[in-house]
C-alpha cells in the first residue's frame, strides 16, 4: 500500500516519502504514533490522522475473497437488465420525451443550455413537479431538489405548473368515483411544493459547499410519502451552473479545476442514489472556423463534464430542442412550447421529428 | 529513501558499528549511500580494524539496491515477448484497424483524443464490444456514460444472423465478460489498478476468458481537479498513473484504451488536454473528430512507435 496512493495533503506525503516510508502496512496502524511524531516532525494529531487513513485503505486491500475482480465492478448483463427497471422524468412534452428516449434518465448528468428565454428554468420547474408523480400514474413518486443560483424560480409559477400538472394526470386516467376523489386529495399543489427543497446560492464557495453537503442532505432526506411508499430525492436542478463561474474569476486554471471536481461529484452524487441531475447552462459565443457562433458557456473542459447535452434554440418563432451529445441517443431536434401549464408539444398542426 | 538504521533489523550485518562508520563519512540514508563515491568509501574501509564486517555491509547494502530495478532484457527476449505474448486486438471498426495496421496492441497504452461529442465514448463502447467475443474487458468509467443498450446494440451487429435461438444465450455470455466499473476520484481508480494488479499475479494463466483489455473513459476528468496550481503534486499523480498504466500493461499482457479531451490552443486550434509532460505517457496518440451533423468520424495518428504520424482514416459510427 503505497504511500502515493493515499489522499493525503501534499506537504504530509513529501514528509513521509523524505523520511523513507514509501510502504504503509498494516502493521504501521499497531505502532504507536508518537514514534512517527518525532521521526517526521509532524503533530500527533497529522499522525493519527494518517495513520487513521492508511489503516482505512488498507482494510480495503485486505478484502480480496470475493470472486470478482474488482470489489464494486458490475457486468453489462446485470446493467442491461437493471437499465429496463429505471424509469425516466416525463417534461410533459411528448415529442421531447421521444427524443430523450422517454424522459430525463436517472443516473446519469444532463446538460440543457440555450439562450435566455429560451425556457431553461420553466423546463426545470416543470422537471420539479414532474418527478412527484406517483408511481401508479408512471412518474417516479421522488422529491426534487432546486438549487437556484439567479433567483429566476417563481413559486406561484411552480404552483401553476403543479396544479396544470395534476389537472393532467388525472385527467389522462379513467378512475372509479371513489378513487378519483382519494386520488385528487392525495395530489394537492401544496404537497407538490413541499417536495422541493430550495436552496439559493449567491457565491460559487456557497455553490461548491452545497453540492459536498447534498450527499448527507439526500440521505437524510428520505421519509414515508404518498402511498406509504418511501419517497427519496429523485432529481436535481441546478440552475444555473455557470451564473457565479462566469463574472469576477481572475483565474482560470483555478475554474477549471474547480468546475471538473464539482462535475465529478455530480456524477458521483447521480450514481448513488439513482438519481437524475440536470444542470441547466447559459450560452456564449465562442470564434469557431472563422465566425462567431453559439455555444455553451464554460469553455471545452466543461462539455465533457456531463452525460448528455440538449440545446435548446429558436428556429423562426419556435422554441426547439436538439440532442447534442448521449452515450445513447440519435442526435435529433424536435419543437416545444412553454404555454401556461409549463411545457407542452409545440402547437403547430404538422409535428414531426427531425432526423439528424 | 530509508534512513540506514532501519534496515539493521532485517540485515545483522548493518550493525552499529556499522551505522557509525557510515556516520562519520556522512551517510545516514540509503540515498547518501547511492551518492557517496563508493571506491572512497572502500579504501577508507580499509584503513579500519574491522575492515572485513565493513565491506560485508558496504556490500550487503548495495545488493539490496540491486535488487530494486526490474532485470535485465535482451532484445532476442523482447522479440520473443512481442511476438508471443503481445497480440493485436481488432477494434471492430475498420477504419482504426486499417489505421493501426491490426488494432490496439496488448502491451500498449492508447490514448484517444477528441472534443466534445465527436464519438469517443461510442468507439470505446465498440472496441469493448468486439474484444469481449472472446476476451474480458475492463471499462472504467467516469461519466456516467456506459450504455449497455448500445453493447448489446453493437454485439447483436457483430453476431452471426444465423444463430437466432442462440441469441439470448450468447449475448449473456458475451455482455458478462465486460466488467463496469464507476470511478470518480483519481484515488479510487489507483486503488482499482492496484486491485486488478493483485489479481492478475495471483490468478493462473486461463487462456481465454480472462482480462485483456482495460479501458478508462475518461482519464483526463479525473485528472484536472487536480491539474495546475501552485502545487505539483497533480503533475506527479497524473504521471505516476500514466506509469502505473503501462507497468500493468507490460506485466499482464493488457491493452489500455483510455480517452481525452481538448481544449483551446493557440490560435483558437483545439489541443489536447492534460497538458506537456502528458504527452510523452501513452505509447499511441490518435486524434478523433466527427463531421458536424452526421456519423463520419475522422481518425489520425498524433503519435505511434512504429507508424508514420499524420496518416488518417475516415470511418462511421453505426446507428
Amino acid at each position: 500500500m503505497e504511500v502515493s496512493r493515499l489522499p493525503l495533503a501534499p506537504s504530509q506525503k513529501a514528509k513521509l516519502i523524505s523520511a523513507g516510508y514509501t510502504i504503509m502496512s498494516f502493521h504501521l496502524f499497531c505502532l504507536n504514533s508518537s514514534y512517527h511524531c518525532t521521526d517526521l516532525n509532524i503533530s500527533d494529531t497529522e499522525a493519527l490522522e494518517i495513520l487513521k487513513l492508511a489503516s482505512q485503505s488498507c482494510r480495503v486491500d485486505r478484502l480480496d475473497g470475493s470472486h470478482a475482480i474488482v470489489n464494486g465492478a458490475q457486468t453489462a448483463w446485470d446493467m442491461l437488465h437493471e437499465e429496463e427497471f429505471i424509469t425516466r422524468i416525463t417534461t410533459s412534452s411528448a415529442d421531447l420525451d421521444n427524443i430523450l428516449g422517454g424522459g430525463i434518465c436517472c443516473k446519469e448528468v444532463t446538460e440543457i443550455g440555450g439562450v435566455p428565454g429560451i425556457g431553461k428554468t420553466q423546463l426545470g420547474i416543470q422537471l420539479a413537479v414532474n418527478v412527484q408523480i406517483p408511481a401508479d400514474r408512471g412518474g417516479l413518486e421522488g422529491k426534487a431538489i432546486y438549487i437556484d443560483t439567479e433567483g429566476s424560480f417563481m413559486v406561484e409559477r411552480a404552483s401553476q405548473i403543479a396544479e396544470a400538472c395534476i389537472e393532467d394526470v388525472l385527467k389522462n386516467y379513467v378512475f372509479q368515483r371513489k378513487e378519483y376523489q382519494a386520488c385528487q386529495d392525495e395530489m394537492q399543489p401544496k404537497t407538490f411544493l413541499a417536495n422541493i427543497f430550495y436552496f439559493r446560492i449567491c457565491s460559487y464557495t456557497e455553490q461548491i459547499a452545497l453540492i459536498n453537503y447534498l450527499d448527507t442532505f439526500i440521505a437524510q432526506h428520505k421519509d414515508v410519502g404518498i402511498a406509504v411508499h418511501a419517497m427519496f430525492v429523485k432529481v436535481v436542478i441546478l440552475d444555473s451552473v455557470t451564473f457565479h463561474f462566469r463574472q469576477d474569476f481572475d483565474d482560470l486554471a483555478l475554474r477549471t479545476r474547480v468546475l471538473s471536481g464539482m462535475a465529478l461529484k455530480l456524477m458521483k452524487l447521480a450514481k448513488k442514489f439513482s438519481l437524475a441531475v440536470v444542470l441547466l447552462n447559459q450560452v456564449t459565443t465562442k470564434f469557431v472556423e472563422g465566425s462567431f457562433q453559439l455555444t455553451l458557456a464554460l469553455g471545452d473542459s466543461w462539455s465533457h463534464s456531463c452525460t448528455n447535452r440538449v440545446i435548446l434554440y429558436w428556429n423562426g418563432n419556435e422554441r426547439y430542442a436538439y440532442i447534442d451529445k448521449s452515450p445513447s441517443l440519435r442526435s435529433a431536434s424536435t419543437p416545444y412550447s412553454v404555454t401556461v401549464k409549463g411545457i407542452r408539444d409545440a402547437a403547430s398542426h404538422c409535428k414531426r421529428i427531425r432526423m439528424m | 529513501m530509508p534512513p540506514l538504521k532501519s534496515l539493521e533489523l532485517k540485515f545483522p550485518i548493518i550493525d552499529s558499528k556499522f551505522l557509525q562508520f557510515c556516520a562519520s563519512n556522512g551517510i545516514f540514508s540509503v540515498e547518501d549511500f547511492l551518492v557517496h563515491d563508493l571506491y572512497v568509501l572502500v579504501a577508507f574501509a580499509e584503513r579500519q580494524s574491522n575492515s572485513k564486517e565493513l565491506k560485508q555491509g558496504i556490500t550487503q547494502v548495495l545488493s539490496i539496491i540491486d535488487n530494486q530495478h526490474q532485470p535485465w532484457l535482451n532484445g532476442v527476449e523482447m522479440l520473443e515477448d512481442a511476438q508471443q505474448n503481445k497480440h493485436v486486438l481488432s477494434t471492430g471498426c475498420e477504419g482504426i484497424d486499417l489505421l493501426l495496421q491490426g488494432g490496439l496492441r496488448e502491451g500498449q497504452l492508447t490514448e484517444l483524443v477528441g472534443s466534445s461529442s465527436s464519438g469517443k465514448t461510442q468507439v470505446c463502447l465498440q472496441v469493448a464490444s468486439n474484444v469481449a467475443l472472446e476476451h474480458g474487458v475492463m471499462f472504467l468509467d467516469t461519466c456516467n456514460s456506459f450504455s449497455p443498450k448500445r453493447i448489446a446494440c453493437f454485439i447483436n451487429q457483430l453476431l452471426n444472423p444465423s444463430f437466432k435461438e442462440d441469441k439470448q444465450k450468447i449475448l449473456e455470455r458475451i455482455m458478462s465478460s465486460i466488467l463496469c466499473h464507476s470511478v470518480f476520484d483519481i484515488f479510487q481508480l489507483l486503488d482499482i489498478l492496484h486491485q486488478l494488479q493483485f489479481k492478475l499475479r495471483s490468478q493462473v494463466n486461463t487462456g481465454d476468458g480472462e482480462v485483456r483489455l482495460l479501458i478508462i473513459d475518461s482519464i483526463s476528468s479525473l485528472i484536472t481537479p487536480f491539474l495546475g496550481g501552485s502545487g505539483a503534486h497533480g503533475h506527479s499523480l497524473m504521471i505516476s498513473t500514466g506509469y502505473l498504466l503501462k507497468k500493468l500493461a507490460h506485466e499482464h499482457n493488457l491493452a489500455i484504451l483510455v480517452t481525452n479531451h481538448t481544449v483551446g490552443g493557440v490560435g483558437g486550434v483545439p489541443k489536447p488536454a492534460l497538458g506537456e509532460s502528458w504527452k510523452s505517457v501513452p505509447h499511441v496518440r490518435l486524434l478523433l473528430s466527427r463531421d458536424r451533423g452526421s456519423n463520419m468520424c475522422n481518425i489520425s495518428i498524433l503519435k505511434h512507435p512504429c507508424l508514420a504520424s499524420g496518416r488518417t482514416e475516415r470511418f462511421m459510427i453505426y446507428d
